[in-house]
Order: structure tokens, then sequence, then C-alpha cells
């Protein structure tokens, strides 16, 4: 596959092409592929006996173990598809924060086109929800190197701005998303955990195998300004001024508070939760991802 | 609270620098995208109130340490009174002690009391009122009160100068009450410049507590006492307590009583040199001090036979008192010591001539006469020393009354005597009541009597007259102010015997209430008490008699007219201004041209002598229900009544920028926790 997007990069995707990018539950494809399906297949490995009932494929009558025991039996192995990718990636203005080639935005173009790809190259379908208020990007999530062509443009193409839907996008992605896939939000989620927790249940509900990239700079964490300044909104355009000597310590506590509030919506929802720094490298990130997917590959 | 550099406190304004920072601050805000504004909505929204708080905190710390750092260039002053005294007062009443003690000194410096309590209260009072007080001096010599321009007047007006008087502190402060009630003088701070020598103050007497009561009804009046109490153990002290002039066939000499003191007594026997100056020639001999006081009886100085009259002294060396080193005295032929008796009762009146006419001291001539008081017209007025009157006290209005009115005034003796139906006619504030006789068969007895002062006084040698073996019959009642000499016992209810008036110019009016005689009293009989007062009385009123006169400096030393006198004894008798004549000691004659050759000697008073002084449980009696403090100094640790208190504006402003500080302090830079726990 041609790389052509300029947020990809080409050594990054060499190094984690080693790695395959699991679901930790069986999906649902419509093609044979390398991931577990709930129903049973034609793939080499058994998976159980059971009784020969009326309309089963003779087929695959077990022979050998009618022999032994005069009885019919049915010889049942595991199927394997393909996963459906749906990259959920937050467009709102916040994620415009940072260095201007450094922004959240483009490091989360970074994660979801890099994941979007390794996805395509192990034959799975990918989608696309680019979303902000007032302007959104969907496509579903398809085969070929062509669709993830079109992916990773729309992916590129991406501003932001306006203020965040990741909220509604994450129901609607619950509501469309018609078969088990893997939906990846990737935000800075700007939001009230228990608003979040509802959308993850609703996820959940569907069973979509669940991850979320909470993106956030050091800075956000810290609050660490040197003079008092006007802090202005960059997704309704408020401006609050602020003495950060003063307020610093407050800010931290709410931090602190927030982010405690998130741990409980995630360990009461069994999401796969990756708090990010945009201070790390996006590829240690992903290889950390894709490392613990591999010891919890999909159940049925 | 004052400044040196009051002018730098119009750099104030400066103060409010930082708040003008804050306010550009404000404005100049640096711009900045911020994406969680969730959190910083609710941090300011739930910190609001406290970061409100500590940003006013910390503006007003700012605020502070700059006003400090002003006030500190600014040298704020502070008496650990004078800050405290929250501003200035109406006026400031300054009462100044010049006795004659004042002058002690530091030998070092030559500083007196009276100069280093001066330096020290004009400093005070520039320090702590500025301009801001109306400032009275009344001086205890004049006791007149003086306006002060300014406080840099203390230092060098006439009123502040050193005398040799003694001074009358209740009279002090009943000039200062005088002069609040008179001028209404508001809130009012009266400082009182004193070494608390008892006899100035004279804590027992009778017209502290008055004073205490008038004080008590002004509102906002507060008294600061400077004093310096110490004393020198090692001062010397001289007087001259009789002088005669005697001439025999080959020679002719000065005989002089003198007598040393010491304020403590020396553990051996020292001799101490004595300069004599007599008409302007000097010698000198020593005196062996034993203990603490030596008495010469009769040092015989040679005169020329020719020097009739004069005048002298006697010095000793340089020490911390220059006041009682020396003491000077004048001679002449003594004039005659004549009394008369007014009486027309004989068993009064001969016991009393018997007395008068005995010779106490064989140099000098006695005569004494009886006259009903019909005749007083006959009494040689200007050569009388004592009256005794035994008449009915005469009308104020009478040519007679004002006769013995003069007698008096002139310092003169006059002492009443009960008359046979006494009236209430009153003489200097005095009259007679009527008469008591002793309760039961036994007469009346003194039972308490004055024996340091006075008529009654002690011996030369030390011991005391017998006064309670003095037997009362009869007595006659006394109404009126007075100075009690001697009282009765508990048979006569304690009724006077002896007092003084207590009139400012009677101060030479006795009036005793018993009389000699048989049924009367046994002051005839035992002799010794009646004898040693008449003569007492006798030699004071000869004191203002004769061409040479013993006078003790005050402001009537010199009579009415103080210019009219010229001093012997010093190079430049200009040099001391007429007002000052009578108030320092010296020897004095009328200037040319005065129908009068009198020589008079002015001395200090011999109380001035006395080194006891008050305890701080005294002042605090007669202060008793007044707001006042004491300050208490000595010559050689001459604090400041103010002090510089920039340090502790420096502190402050450092304290200041520590909390400033501590409340700006960011929280600690670390990283917050930013790991996802495993669902």
């Amino acid at each position: 596959m041609n790389v052509s997007q300029s947020f990809l990069d080409s050594k990054v995707l060499s190094r984690l092409l080693a790695l395959p990018l699991n679901a930790r539950q069986a999906m649902t494809g419509n093609v044979s592929g390398r991931h577990r399906s709930p129903v049973r297949g034609a793939s080499i490995e058994f998976a159980q006996y059971r009784k020969y009932v009326p309309g089963d494929d003779t087929r695959r009558l077990d022979w050998r173990t009618w022999g032994r025991t005069d009885r019919f039996y049915i010889k049942e192995f595991e199927a394997d598809t393909n996963l459906r990718l749906a990259l959920i990636v937050d467009a709102s203005g916040s994620m415009g924060f940072g260095e201007k080639d450094a922004t959240r935005l483009n490091y989360s173009r970074k994660l979801g086109g890099t994941l979007g790809y390794l996805a395509a190259q192990q034959g799975d379908a990918v989608g696309l929800w680019g979303v902000g208020k007032g302007h959104r990007q969907k496509l579903p999530a398809k085969r070929g190197a062509g669709h993830l062509r079109i992916v990773l443009d729309q992916l590129a193409r991406l501003e932001a701005r306006g203020e965040t839907t990741i909220l509604e996008s994450l129901h609607e992605a619950a509501d469309q998303i018609s078969q088990r896939a893997l939906v990846v939000a990737i935000s800075d989620f700007f939001i009230q955990p228990a608003k979040l927790k509802q959308a993850l249940e609703h996820l959940r509900f569907r069973k979509h195998d669940v991850v979320l990239f909470h993106v956030m700079d050091q800075i956000e964490l810290d609050f660490n300004f040197e003079r008092p300044a006007r802090f202005v909104d960059m997704e309704g355009g408020e401006i609050v001024m602020a003495d950060p000597s003063l307020l610093q310590r407050r800010y931290k506590e709410v931090v602190k508070q927030y982010l405690a509030e998130m741990d409980n919506v995630i360990r009461t929802t069994g999401t796969d939760y990756h708090r990010v720094l945009m201070k790390e490298p996006y590829e240690d990130v992903l290889a950390r991802f894709l490392l613990a997917r591999l010891q919890s590959k999909g159940r049925r | 609270m004052s400044f040196l550099a009051p002018i730098l406190l119009f750099g104030l304004p400066l103060a409010l620098i930082p708040i003008i920072v804050h306010l550009i601050h404000l404005l100049r805000r640096k711009r900045v995208k911020w994406a969680a504004m969730m959190f910083l909505l609710l941090a300011q929204r739930t910190n609001k109130g406290l970061s409100k708080l500590r940003q006013y905190l910390i503006l007003a710390f700012r605020v502070m340490a700059v006003a400090a750092i002003i006030f500190v260039v600014g040298r704020p002053l502070a008496g650990g009174l004078l800050g405290l005294t929250g501003g200035a007062p109406d006026s400031v009443i300054i009462l100044l002690d010049r006795s004659a003690s004042m002058e002690q000194q530091l030998l070092t410096t030559g500083t007196s009391k009276r100069t280093a309590g001066l330096r020290n209260l004009t400093a005070a009072i520039k320090d702590a009122y500025g301009k801001r007080s109306k400032l009275v001096l009344i001086d205890s010599a004049s006791l007149q009160p003086v306006s002060l321009e300014t406080a840099d007047a203390l230092l060098d007006i006439p009123q502040v100068g050193p005398t040799d008087t003694a001074a009358d502190i209740p009279s002090l402060m009943q000039g200062a009450l005088d002069y609040m009630t008179t001028n209404q003088t508001g809130r009012t701070d009266v400082w009182l410049v004193s070494d608390l020598r008892q006899t100035d103050w004279n804590p027992a007497g009778g017209r502290w507590a008055a004073l205490r009561g008038a004080f008590a009804t002004l509102q906002g009046v507060k008294f600061q006492v400077l004093t310096y109490a110490e004393t020198q153990p090692s001062d010397l002290g001289i007087s001259v307590e009789k002088i005669v002039r005697r001439e025999t066939s080959d020679k002719a000499e000065l005989l002089l009583d003198i007598r040393l003191k010491r304020g403590e007594p020396v553990a051996e026997p020292i001799q101490v040199p004595i300069v004599i100056n007599i008409n302007g020639v000097t010698s000198t001999m020593k005196a062996e001090l034993k203990g603490n006081q030596a008495f010469l009886q009769a040092q015989s100085i040679p005169i020329d036979k020719t020097t009739l009259r004069g005048w002298g002294s006697v010095q000793l060396p340089a020490d911390t008192s220059p006041s009682d080193n020396l003491y000077h005295f004048v001679f002449d032929a003594p004039a005659p010591l004549k009394s008369v008796i007014v009486s027309t009762d004989g068993e009064v009146s001969t016991p009393l001539a018997a007395a008068l006419n005995a010779p106490a001291d064989s140099s000098r001539t006695y005569a004494s006469s009886i006259l009903p008081a019909t005749r007083a017209a006959e009494i040689t007025w200007e050569e009388t020393s004592l009256i005794v009157w035994q008449e009915v006290v005469p009308d104020p209005e009478s040519p007679v009354a004002k006769q013995l009115i003069a007698h008096v005034k002139a310092g003169r003796s006059l002492i009443f005597l009960p008359p046979t139906t006494p009236d209430d006619t009153a003489f200097a504030g005095l009259h007679w009541t009527k008469w008591g006789t002793a309760a039961g068969d036994k007469p009346s007895l003194a039972s308490w009597w004055r024996s340091d002062a006075g008529l009654l006084s002690g011996t030369r040698a030390g011991s005391a007259l017998p006064v309670g073996e003095v037997e009362v019959q009869r007595w006659c009642g006394l109404e009126g102010e007075s100075v009690p000499f001697a009282r009765l016992d508990e048979t006569a209810e304690k009724a006077p015997l002896l007092v003084q008036a207590s009139a400012d110019d009677f101060r030479s009016t006795y009036f005793l209430t018993a009389l000699p005689g048989s049924g009367q009293s046994s002051l005839a009989r035992d002799g010794v008490v009646m004898f040693a007062l008449l003569h007492r009385a006798l030699n004071e009123g000869s004191a203002s008699l004769g061409n040479a006169q013993q006078r003790t400096a005050g402001p009537r030393a010199l009579g009415e007219d103080p210019g009219a006198w010229t001093r012997l004894d010093i190079e430049n008798p200009e040099s001391i201004l007429p007002l000052d004549r009578p108030l320092r000691a010296g020897v004095l004659k009328r200037s040319a041209g005065a129908k009068s050759d009198l020589l008079i000697a002015i001395n200090r008073p011999l109380t001035e002598d006395a080194t006891l002084t008050l305890g701080k449980t005294t002042l605090d009696e007669v202060f008793a229900g007044l707001d006042w403090r004491l300050l208490e100094r000595t010559l050689e640790n001459e604090k400041s009544l103010t002090s510089e208190i920039w340090r502790t504006f420096l502190i402050l402003m450092a304290i200041l920028l520590i909390l400033e500080a501590l409340l700006c302090m960011p929280a600690p830079k670390t990283a917050a926790e930013f790991q996802s726990k495993p669902a």
C-alpha cells in the first residue's frame, strides 16, 4: 500500500506490523479472517463434538467415532472472521490545543491512522467518524486498500473546530454499527464522566469492543503558568481571567477528581482505556496497546 | 509616633504601586487559548472566595510592605509612652523643679539634672508633639506660667536657669491646676521634671489630697513624671550656722560655726580642705570629717581690726553638687535683739519677759518690753525682732493690724498667745475659738511635735527638746489653715499647742495655744521649751534686721525690687538678671544711691542638702487615682524618651514580604498523576 499521508510514518508502521491488532472479544465479520467468530466454522482448530441431529451436514460426521461407538457425532471447528474497526476521532475546537504542528488532533490522526493502516493490513474493515459540532465525516467500515486511502484522506482533512459532539457520536455509533466491532474513540474527553458512562454502556450493550484513547497535554494537568492570563475557550470563545498561582492548587484538585471519576466509569463499563500524554511517542502508546491485546485475544 | 524625616512621608502614595501594577496586569494579561476550560471554570467557581481573599491579602501585604519601607526611611520615633498617646494633646504643661539639688551634675560632662531633663524633654516634645500642642512652662522658683513658642525655648529662656532655691512641688502642681482651670486647656499632658527630694515634695502634706481631687475632676489630663532621683553618697555640703566678729585689744577675728555634711558616712576619717574667702582674701583650712557630718564650732579667722563689716564665703572642692559646696555670709555689728510683749496679764508677761531678756548669746544685746495693746503704737517696728501678742487679735482694718502684717511680711516674728476672752477676729487666716481644760485631774501633755524643723526642732547637739514634758491645764482652741508644730494628747482632744500660719507671707506668725503661769501650763515652770521657742523666734525675726542679713534664696529674698541689688561676690554682677538675683546664692548690696547700707548673703535652703528621695510606692500614693507614668532616668544613662523604631518597621516589612511570598507560592511543580488504571 502506498502511504501518502504525511501523518503516517512508514518506519513506525513497519515496526508495528509485527504486532497483530486483536479484538478482546469475538467479532462477527463477513469474510474469513484472523479473529474469532461467535459461530462455529471450518477452520483447522478443533472446537468440540456434538450429537448428530437430522438436518446436519453428513460431511461433518466423524466416522472414526461412529466406528468405535456406533453412534453419530458431528465434529465442530472454530470459525475465524475479520473485524470492523470504527475509528471515532474527536475534531472539536479543543482538539486543536498544542503547538502548531503538534496539536492534539495531529496526535490523534497519527494514532487513528496507524491503527487503521494496521487493521487494513490484516484484512479488517476500517471506518471513520470524524466528529465536531457543525461538521462530521462518516465513513462506514469497509475492506480494501482503496477504502483505507479514503479513510486516511478524510482523517487528514479533519479540522479542529466547534464544540465537541463525542457523546452524541458514541451513542450514534452504538446505534448504527449493526455488528460487533472494535470501536476506538480518540478524544480529550472534556465531558462529564457520568455522561460518558452512559455512552460506554450503550456501546457495551451492543457488544462492541470499546477502546478509548484519552489524549491530554501535561500543562492541562498541571496548569503551570507563570503569570495571570486571559484564558480563551477553544470551543466556545468564553474568556476567563485567572491567576494560575492562586488557582493552581484548586485546579489540580478538580483534575484529580475528574480522573478518579473517569477511572470509576472505566472500571464499571469494562472499557479498554488509555491515557495518553501528547509528549509520549505515539508508537509507544500503540505498541503498549497492541501488546496488551495479544494477551487477551477475543473470546466467543 | 513622629518622624525625623517627615517630608519623606509624602512618598506614602507610592504604597499604591502594587495596586497600580495589579491593575496594569489585569489589562495586559497574556491571551492563552485553552482547551481544558471545564477544569478552569470549575476550579475558579469553587475557589472564588478564597482566591479573592488571597489576592486581596497579597495586595494588602504588598501595599503595607511598601508603606513600611517609606516609614523606615522617614525614621519613625516612638517613646515607649509617647508613641501610644494617641496624638498630640491640646496643651503640654511643663513643671520644672529648679531647686538647688537639681544642679547635681555628672562630672565627666558637666551636665546637671536640670539640663539633662530639659534636653531630654525638649527632644521628646519636638518628636512627639511637634508644634501641634500649646506649650506652657511653670518653674518652681517663680511659679509663673510662661507660654513657649517652640520646645527649643526650653533650653534658653531665663525661667529654666539654675537656682539655689527650694522647690515646693505641691505649689507647682497647684500652679498647673490653676492654669488649666483658668485657661480651659483641654486634653493636657503635664510633664514634671524633678529629682524627687522629699523636702521638696512633702508627700505627707495635706495639699496633695486636695490636688488629687481637683485633678481627678479634669478630663484628659495625663502626668508624665520625668525623674532624676539618683543621689551621690560621697557628696559634701557646707554651711555656716553662725558668724560672730570678736575684737580684743590686740586682734580682731571672725568666729564661724561651720557644718559639713556628707551623703553617707565615711569609713575612715577624711581631711576636707575648706577655702575661706573674706572680703576677697582667701585662706584654706582643713577639717576632719568622721561619719557623715562634722561641726566646726567658732573657727577663728583673723581679720583686720578696721574691718567692722564685710562678706565672705566658705567653699569645698568641686564635687557632683556644686550648689552645696559654697556658702556665703555677711557680718556686721549685730543688731540688738528687741522684743515686745503685748499683754496686760502680769502672770503671762513676766515669765515671757524674763525668758526674752536672758542672753542666749553673750555677744548679743537683748531688750524686751511689755506693753498693753492700747499702747501698741509705741512699738519701734523697725527695730523689733519679735512681738508676743497676748491680747485680743486686732481688727484687720486697724492701724495696729496693718503694722503687724507689715512686721511679719518683713520676715520678723510674731507669736500670738490666747487672750483671756477670745473672739473670732482672724489673723493670717487663723482665729481663737474658746478655752478648754484638761479632762480629769491630770494636765494634758504634748503628744506630738515636729523635731526636725521649726521652733521646736532638736538642739544643735542633736537631742530633742523636752516638749513631751510640758503640762497644759488650759488651752485655747484655734481654727484656720496652719502648719502644726506641736499637738496635745487625747485628754485635750489632740488640740494644737503650737502652729505656724500657712499663708505665704505670714510664715513668721505663730500661735501658741497655752499660756505660761500657774493654772495654765508648765511652760514657765520648766522653762526650757519656752526659752528655746522664744529665742528661736527672736533669732528668726532678727535675721531681717541689722545691716548684715542672711537670707534663703527665694523670689522674695530681695524684696519687691531685686534690680536694686548688686552682686558683690562675682566680677560681672550684671551677668545675673535682676529676676534671678534673689534666686541665686551670693552676696548682694543695694545699688549706689540707696539709703540703706544693707549687706545680704543669700544661700540655698539647708533642706536642699537632705538626700532622701521619694520611692515608687510614695509616688503611687501621691498620684493615686490620676493617669500618670514614671520615666526614670539617670545622668549616666540619659536614655532618650523617644527612640527610633525603624527596625520595627523593617521587621514588619520583612514579615509582610514573607507572608506575601507564602501566599504567592505556587503549588509544587510535580507532574500530575496521569496513569490509566486497568478496567
